[in-house]
């Protein structure tokens, strides 16, 4: 598996963007680039060749649901892997955010072992 | 003048003028008297539903204020109390995990320190020992370097599994910190309702110089509701990652 990924880790606590990078890290990622909410991710994502989309989904300005729905609808990131990396988990949202096309679904509190999970399922499927 | 002596002289002429036309029987003059009267009453008329109708709006508002009001004292308090209590037990559990592997680590390292500094004290004898040259002197060396070999092979197991302990310790050192996150969506959430609070105050207040804001705190359906606190959050709710894991293998992912 390459290990040249290039991440983009959308979450408004720059902490919780520290651990997941920290996180990434470990897994042997170390092209982790971050953004605090939708509206700055999204403009991030058309003009970079990211690899992965990480997002949370309650984020002032544009949410994660709204930004997994806007890289679903531009032909050139379409196809973009996007794992949700969130608090949310009422059933209702899971389903909506799978609907939405979401790739992998983890809560928070999480833990390092899910996050290499839940990684290696999408990027294993992707190939 | 009295009240009734105003009505007499803004009405007494008309008054007059009516039961005049009535008295001769003058169709016209009557209708235009009894006009007449209809027209001045009309302004005070009007006036007076314009004020009932403002008072009416002005108790609506109110209302409507009021039962906000009430629902934010019975429902949300409790509920903010609840949720600011879980961040306190979030943020002592993620501190105890914290100097809990902060605990375990520290001796780990020390033993490790300690170690290291016994092989370099058996390296230092060593050397002292094998000071000479020869064959004695060769003999001597072996026999010196036997402890520093002994010393090395007690010492690289246990620092090579400690710095394995403590760089596990320092991952979950790492997670713990996901605690602000899920604690500062919480406070959040509380600091969205003490602001509405304030607002729907502030309009009470204000109602009595007939201003009325209507704020409301509109959020898209798509916002998201923050974590999940227990006897707070209501509806279907995943606890762990393997509910979500099941459910999405329900929707075939």
């Amino acid at each position: 598996m390459s290990k040249d990924l290039k991440f983009l880790v959308v979450d408004d606590f720059s902490t919780m963007r520290r651990i997941i990078k920290n996180l990434l890290h470990d897994l042997g990622y170390s092209n982790v680039t971050e953004a605090d909410d939708g509206k700055t991710a999204l403009p991030m994502l058309q003009a970079g060749n990211f690899d992965f989309l990480i997002t949370d989904w309650n984020m002032p300005g544009m949410p994660g649901l709204d930004l997994l729905k806007a890289v679903r609808a531009d032909a050139k990131l379409a196809k973009m892997p996007v794992m949700m990396l969130t608090a949310e988990a009422k059933r209702e949202q899971i389903i909506e955010a799978a609907q939405a096309g979401v790739n992998g679904y983890v809560i928070k509190p999480f833990t390092a072992e899910t996050l290499k999970e839940k990684l290696d399922k999408i990027l294993g499927a992707g190939k | 003048m009295s009240n009734f002596s105003i009505l007499k002289s803004e009405y007494g002429t008309y008054v007059e003028a009516l039961s005049e036309a009535l008295a001769r029987g003058d169709e016209p003059g009557f209708f235009a008297a009894v006009d007449h009267i209809v027209h001045m009453r009309e302004p005070k008329m009007f006036a007076e539903i314009r004020r009932l109708t403002g008072d009416l709006q002005k108790a609506l508002d109110r209302f409507g204020i009021e039962s906000r009001l009430a629902d934010i004292a019975e429902h949300e308090i409790p509920n903010a109390r609840a949720r600011l209590t879980h961040v306190i037990n979030m943020t002592d559990e993620a501190a105890h995990r914290t100097l809990d592997l902060v605990e375990r680590s520290g001796p780990l390292a020390e033993r490790t320190a300690r170690e290291a500094g016994a092989l370099l004290d058996a390296l230092g004898a060593f050397r002292e020992r094998a000071a000479g040259s020869g064959f004695e002197g060769i003999a001597r060396s072996v026999e010196a370097f036997l402890p520093v070999v002994r010393a090395l092979e007690a010492f690289l197991p246990s620092a090579r599994s400690d710095s394995e302990q403590i760089r596990r310790n320092l991952a979950e050192v790492l997670l713990a910190q996901g605690y602000q996150d899920l604690t500062g969506q919480i406070i959040r959430s509380v600091i969205k309702l003490v602001e509405e609070l304030e607002n729907a105050l502030g309009n009470l207040t204000r109602l009595s110089g007939g201003l009325v804001e209507h704020t409301s705190l509109g959020e898209s359906p798509s916002a998201g509701h923050g974590p999940a606190v227990p006897g707070v959050t209501q509806g279907e709710v995943a606890s762990a990652q393997t509910d979500v894991d099941a459910l999405l293998s329900g929707l075939g992912m």
